[in-house]
């Protein structure tokens, strides 16, 4: 590739903190426009208005502990947040509102984060950490990922509460994991040079298809993108990595930040153009990257859609 | 005189008189009917008209030569009868309308008027126009028929021959005023009856006979003699255009059928009678068309005002009335009115205007399809030639073509888009403006570099500032301000009316097309965006739909993305870019397109060869030219999007403010004045609003731009900017990007080292300006008082007046112990209170890095910490210039740090070595630099520098004195000029102070006071005798004891007694020595000195009579 790594379009400061966590909304019609939400290690949440680069509100409800877990649901009027003060927290945005409507308190006390399953509409089930448990993730509906401090990931069924595989992949903690649901495979990173990727095979098996060796350790984040083409990883190295998806081959190396990254996500945007990566660091500042969204001629694009009258 | 009310009386009178004149027809006669015609009341003579008539007539007709005189008279007789009567009858009308004809006809021909008196001629047309006010009713009517068409002929051709031949003004003005008359158009203030349809068609109908007489006739008299005077002129233009008002009106013709029943008249006659059917209107309007275009030409140009005034209303006639018919001469005519739009009298401008704007609201050119191709055949026969005569003609030629060019575009509005959707029609057009608006780049003065000085300006809100005062630009092809004003409306009512998105999207083609272009290009698309959102455009009427904000928006959007991208926005603009630009150079000149053979040949030979390595002047300016053209369009976006400019301002500012830190002058003061209008546009009330409100997008945009080598000395440019134009509250926010400039300088010390120092300096420099200056201002006086306190306390008055007595000697030794004691004791404490009273108010933030101190640095003093840190290694750099940047940069540090000593100490240790090598051997100007900065520093850490100064530098610096002392005593005049010189000058006028603050031992002031002896010499110049003295006054303060010891060695100007017979006799060395060449210094030295100690003394003596002159320690000691 003889293309120079391109730099972040553009990095939002003013957490004041450490960057735990990211969640984007785009879903809002075109007067609405995309938001990200970050959670960082002072406890605040972050509403960024990217159209301006700006923040918004700034949520405070976790006493100063920090935040590592934010989504989205029901559009952008409820959130969910969970902070290492062992709540989850559900607030109300709607209106211009910023009040927590209900919150669950968590045995974990690990930095295991949460996640959101939407069953129908206007359900959702959430998977949150016990008092053991590392990283959870859902496959197909009543599954449910989850990565183990000593390494391995455990495919539960739900509705019967059973194991219905146990992977161990890792030698150290699994500090996250992805799941590609129309492929049946995800990836997990944790805290040693290797990013691994697994299968699940007909028989609910999980099998380790595939390990990619890194130069450092040290894996925070993994994220596949809504489009199932690349995977971002955010390193302890201070650096993002993107891959292919498909054969796990690795495209770029993002650098920009000055300490670990601890998360990476990608924007769900309607238009692939404006699709964003944002990724989250301890220097306090998120970098936002427009890359592989094929983004080329925007004049001539923006002028020859308009019809001419 | 009586007045005969009753028509008997009257008749009474009149019958003799009538009678008399039937029988002898005399002037005498005609004169006696007149007089008596005054005592008949109007009534009376209205009944008695037709016999009063009769006489007069009677005379005319009677055959045979008649007398001018008589007939004068007669007619002058019946014109004051038909002026109070009226005419009731059909048949008197028109036999007294021939008769009167016939008066002025020659009895040979009877188409050419007879050679009469200039009086009887004019009698006659005055009768004839008094005959037709006073017909009654409808009679006048029956004037117009087609029976009387032959009368009616002869009379209009009678009164044209008049008017065309005559020589007399007052003819020519009283025919053409009849024959305005004759065509039923008299615009006097008698009330004249209305015609209706019906009968307008018929006169209509019947003058179409005469129209070809009466339009050549008169177009003959228009453009005739100008000395035939302007109202001639003038009624001529308004009868011709009523004529064809009448004649061809659209209205009537509309009506017109094909086979409009024949008037029944005789055979003769209707031969004369017109048809006015379509073929017949096409070719009078042909031949109309040629003499209207005659008329034009003559009158468009003429002289006089007034007649320009008329032309103009003929236009609006013939557009009101007759656009249709005459739509062939309608071209000719609008091009007319729109030249005149500029006219140099201001009626006819404004009733240009009117006429521009009705005839806009009439929609006739809208509408009306044949017009419209006729307008837009004119505009692009303009356009063609447009550079032809921008070359050619003289600048008032140029600015009535190109108000021709507005008038067509804002008479054809929104149809201008005809025009636009053909690709070649716009070529053409855009072609047209790109070359007329050609910049002149020659000037050498537009390179010319910014002063830092004239720098501090910028932060002011200069909110006088108005929108679209961009920088004088210098064409090609004129010089007016008022042409490009007048081109700036072109584009402007262009981008109104225009179709945006072609219009865009075709000048971006042509400002990406070739470098020739992209200047003109630029300056084009930021006027239609002006003129397309509606603002700064004069137009006639309102176009049907506005250009949304979200498509303006759009547009303006990737306008600017074109205009900051790299390639147009990184141009070389100097040769002194200290090797930074060059890789963006070249890549640029692969990027811009060559301007190929195609182009005219005026615009290759203003090309720059781009691919030319060294730029030359040339292309420097043209790029100057263009960077500030793209500013001013920044800054007419954020015009014309007002608020809604705040969500581009992310992309924006940055490139923005990397131009307000440019290096070239016009550039930046472009670049402040965009600013000022984003200011305005966005609604922040200054400059330095505007950065704090966005500087995170600034900061963001520095982060970015330092990750690539090639842009981080612009990157460091915005950093300066920003610091230049905020204040301390900006601080917190560029704190995280200032880390990173420090981090990429940690990367590039070797080749980028300069481009970051200007950073750094503009660093150091705010922070002193914003927490010391600003917040420590009450700090350095107080300390300064209490300084001078403390050492006017430690001082002691030099009583050598007062005789002291043994108890005074008591006191003084008891007083001695005691201050000794303070002086050990008591300082350390009051040194802390000092702190207390330093250490500044606490910051609220704080920086958490604070490891090496042991109480956490505020924010800026972290910064001027780490700076300096930098600064150590940068000390020792290859460069001169990069090391006296440095060691501004250094001193800059020491004060900022000045208030946290535990800092500043360890840091003044590891800034040492490398000071002291720039002091001892290094260039002069560097000597002079780091001595000022050792002052600087000594100042600031006391007595913490002292062992080191007299260890390292004293005895080099006092070499130097002393070995340079020789030469400065032999030099001429032309010294005081040499880098010598300044270096004495700064050693000695600093040495003084340095002493002071560091507290120097005495084997050290001895030293300096050997070293600056030889500079009391009167051989010296003055100026190093000065600052000699002055290291000697400061002396004074340190030890003034031992100072005067050691002037007194020089000389002793006073012997002295021992106060006590016990005390052994004084003995200095100076004492009853000759005057030397050291005499006059060391005598107003100890004069300064006893001044000093008496005052101190004296204020002492106020407080409490404790202190003693000192004089006695010395002699005692």
């Amino acid at each position: 590739m003889a293309l120079p790594p391109p730099d972040p379009q553009f990095v939002l400061r003013g957490t004041s903190a450490e960057v735990h966590t990211l969640h984007f909304y785009c879903g809002g019609q075109e007067p609405d426009y995309p938001i990200l939400f970050s959670g960082s290690s002072n406890g605040l949440i972050h509403v960024w208005n990217l159209k301006t680069r700006r923040v918004d509100t700034i949520l405070d409800g976790h006493g100063g502990k920090s935040v590592y877990w934010v989504e989205a649901i029901n559009g952008r009027d409820r959130l969910l947040s969970q902070g290492s003060n062992q709540q989850i927290c559900l607030w109300d945005l709607a209106e211009g509102r910023n009040t927590v409507t209900d919150s669950v308190f968590t045995e974990n006390v690990g930095f295991c984060k949460s996640s959101l399953l939407k069953v129908a509409q206007g359900h959702w089930l959430m998977a949150m950490p016990g008092k053991d448990l590392d990283e959870p993730d859902f496959g197909s509906c009543p599954f449910l990922l989850a990565g183990y401090e000593d390494g391995s990931v455990i495919l539960w069924n739900l509705s019967g509460g059973k194991i219905l595989s146990r992977l161990g992949c890792h030698q150290e903690p699994v500090m996250s994991l992805d799941f590609d649901s129309e492929k049946k495979k995800g990836v997990s990173g944790s805290s040693e040079e290797v990013l691994t990727v697994w299968s699940l095979d007909e028989q609910q098996n999980l099998k380790v298809q595939k390990t990619h060796k890194l130069v450092n350790a040290g894996i925070a984040d993994v994220a596949i993108r809504q489009d199932k083409k690349i995977l971002a990883t955010a390193g302890w190295d201070h650096r993002i990595r993107i891959f292919g998806w498909k054969k796990l081959k690795p495209l770029a190396i993002l650098n920009y930040h000055t300490a670990t990254v601890h998360c990476v996500s990608f924007s769900d945007h309607s238009r692939p153009s404006e699709r964003l990566l944002a990724a989250g660091s301890k220097d306090h500042r998120i970098s936002i990257w427009s890359i592989y969204n094929q983004t080329s001629g925007a004049l001539h694009c923006s002028l020859e859609t308009r019809k001419p009258d | 005189m009586a007045v005969f009310d009753t028509p008997q009386e009257a008749f009474r009178i009149l019958r003799p008189v009538c009678v008399q004149l039937t029988k002898v027809q005399t002037t005498e006669n005609v004169e006696c009917l007149q007089a008596q015609l005054q005592t008949v009341s109007d009534s009376a003579l209205q009944e008695l008209q037709e016999y009063i008539l009769f006489p007069l007539r009677f005379t005319l007709k009677t055959p045979g030569p008649k007398r001018e005189r008589l007939v004068q008279s007669v007619v002058q007789c019946i014109t004051s009868i038909l002026s109070t009567t009226c005419v009731k009858k059909q048949d008197l009308l028109q036999e007294l309308f021939s008769e009167l004809c016939l008066c002025l006809s020659s009895p040979s021909g009877l188409q050419s008027p007879a050679p009469l008196s200039e009086e009887l001629k004019l009698t006659v047309i005055q009768a004839l126009q008094v005959l037709m006010h006073s017909a009654y009713g409808d009679i006048i009517l029956t004037l117009y028929q087609p029976s009387t068409l032959p009368h009616l002929g002869f009379a209009v051709s009678l009164l044209l021959a008049l008017a065309e031949q005559e020589k007399a003004k007052q003819i020519k003005l009283a025919a053409l005023k009849c024959l305005q008359v004759l065509i039923l158009q008299c615009d006097c203030q008698e009330h004249h009856r209305l015609l209706d349809t019906v009968e307008t068609r018929q006169c209509g109908n019947l003058f179409a006979s005469f129209l070809p007489g009466i339009s050549t006739a008169l177009s003959r008299v228009i453009t005739g003699d100008i000395k035939q005077g302007h109202r001639v002129t003038v009624s001529a233009i308004r009868l011709f255009y009523q004529t064809v008002c009448l004649v061809m009106a659209d209205e009537q013709l509309a009506t017109i059928t094909q086979d409009e029943e024949k008037p029944s008249v005789e055979q003769r006659v209707s031969e004369l009678v017109v048809h006015r059917g379509p073929d017949w209107v096409k070719s009078t309007a042909d031949k109309l068309s040629l003499l209207i275009h005659k008329i034009v030409e003559f009158t468009s140009l003429h002289p006089h005002w007034k007649v320009r005034m008329e032309f103009v209303e003929l236009v609006h006639q013939f557009m009101l009335k007759c656009s249709q018919s005459l739509v062939e001469s309608v071209g000719h005519l609008l091009k007319a009115l729109v030249g005149l739009v500029n006219d140099e009298s201001s009626e006819v401008q404004s009733k240009c205007h009117e006429i521009l704007r009705s005839i806009a609201e009439l929609r006739t050119v809208v509408e009306n399809r044949a017009l419209a191709d006729i307008l837009s055949e004119n505009l692009l026969s303009l356009a063609t030639a447009l550079p032809r005569l921008m070359n050619s003609q003289d600048d008032q030629g140029k600015f009535s073509t190109l108000s021709l060019l507005l008038g067509s575009l804002k008479l054809l509005g929104p149809k201008v888009n005809i025009v636009l959707n053909s690709a070649a029609h716009l070529q053409r057009l855009s072609k047209a403006l790109i070359q007329v608006l050609e910049l002149d780049v020659a000037d050498v003065k537009t390179v010319r570099e910014r002063l830092w000085d004239s720098e501090d300006s910028l932060g002011e809100p200069s909110g006088s500032l108005q929108h679209g005062k961009g920088q004088k630009k210098y064409f090609r092809f004129f010089f007016d301000e008022q042409i490009f004003l007048l081109i700036q409306q072109i584009c402007r009512v262009l981008g109104y009316y225009g179709n945006l998105y072609l219009l865009v999207d075709h000048f971006m083609g042509l400002y990406n097309e070739s470098v020739v272009y992209r200047k003109q290009a630029a300056m084009v698309l930021n006027e239609l965006i002006t003129g397309a959102a509606g603002l700064g455009v004069d137009v006639l009427h309102k176009r049907e739909t506005a250009v949304s904000t979200e498509d303006l928006k759009g547009t303006i959007t990737s306008i600017l993305e074109e205009y900051t991208d790299q390639a147009n926005w990184y141009l070389t603009t100097s040769i002194d870019t200290e090797g930074t630009s060059d890789e963006l150079t070249v890549k640029h000149s692969r990027v811009r397109a060559i301007p190929r053979g195609a182009h005219s040949s005026s615009l290759i030979s203003s090309s720059s060869p781009s691919s030319d390595p060294s730029p030359t002047i040339r292309s420097m300016n043209s790029n100057i030219w263009q960077i500030c053209i793209q500013l001013e369009g920044v800054g007419c976006f954020a015009y014309v999007l007002g608020k809604e400019f705040h969500l581009l301002l992310a992309s924006v500012l940055y490139p923005v403010l990397e131009k307000a830190g440019d290096s070239s002058l016009l550039i930046s003061q472009t670049a402040t004045g965009t600013m000022v209008d984003i200011c305005h546009a966005c609604g922040y009330d200054s400059v330095q609003n505007l950065i704090n409100a966005n500087s995170d997008y600034l900061v963001n945009g520095i982060s970015l731009n330092l990750r690539r080598v090639a842009h981080q000395p612009h990157a460091s440019r915005v950093l300066e900017a920003m610091l230049r134009h905020s204040d301390a509250s900006l601080l917190p926010l560029v704190e995280d990007v200032i880390r990173d400039v420090l981090s990429a300088l940690d990367q590039f010390y070797d080749d980028r080292a300069s481009s970051f120092l200007g950073v750094l300096s503009t660093l150091v420099a705010a922070l002193v300006q914003w927490f010391i200056v600003g917040k420590g201002k009450e700090h350095p006086q107080e300390q300064n008082l209490e300084q001078q306190s403390s050492t006017s306390s430690q001082k002691q008055g030099e009583g050598s007046v007062i005789i002291p007595m043994v108890q005074e000697m008591e006191q003084f030794f008891l007083d001695y112990i005691k201050q000794s004691q303070i002086a050990e004791g008591n300082l350390p404490a009051m040194e802390e209170e000092e702190e207390e009273v330093q250490a500044p108010p606490a910051e609220p933030e704080m920086n958490d890095s604070g490891a090496e101190g042991e109480t956490p640095l505020p924010a800026h003093a972290q910064i001027a910490k780490d700076v300096m840190e930098r600064c150590i290694h940068l000390l020792s750099d290859k460069s001169l210039r990069v090391r006296l940047k440095v060691l501004d940069v250094l001193e800059f540090c020491v004060i900022v740090l000045h208030l946290h000593e535990n800092h500043l100490l360890p840091m003044a240790h590891c800034v040492w070595p490398a000071l002291v090598t720039r002091l001892i051997n290094d260039d002069p100007l560097a000597v002079l630099r780091a001595f000022k900065v050792l002052c600087t520093l000594a100042e600031k850490c006391g007595d913490f520098l002292k062992r080191r100064f007299s260890k390292d530098i004293l005895p080099k610096l006092a070499g130097s004195l002393v070995a340079q002392a020789p030469v400065s005593a032999r030099a001429g005049p032309v010294y005081s000029h040499t880098l010598a010189f300044k270096l004495q000058l700064a050693v000695l006028q600093g040495l003084g102070l340095l002493c002071e603050k560091l507290d120097l031992g005495e084997s050290d002031l001895n030293k300096v006071a050997d070293a600056c002896l030889i500079y009391l010499s009167a051989k010296q110049p003055v100026k190093l005798q000065e600052a000699a003295r002055s290291v000697f006054l400061h002396l004074m303060c340190v030890d003034p004891d031992a100072t005067w010891l050691f002037l007194n060695e020089i000389c002793c100007p006073l012997p002295y007694e021992p106060p006590h017979p016990s005390l052994q006799p004084v003995k200095l060395g100076g004492m009853g020595r000759q005057r030397t060449e050291f005499t006059d210094n060391v005598l107003s030295l100890l004069g300064e000195l006893q001044r000093q100690e008496t005052a101190t003394f004296q204020a002492g003596l106020q407080e409490a009579p404790e202190p003693q002159p000192p004089s006695l320690t010395e002699a005692l000691g």
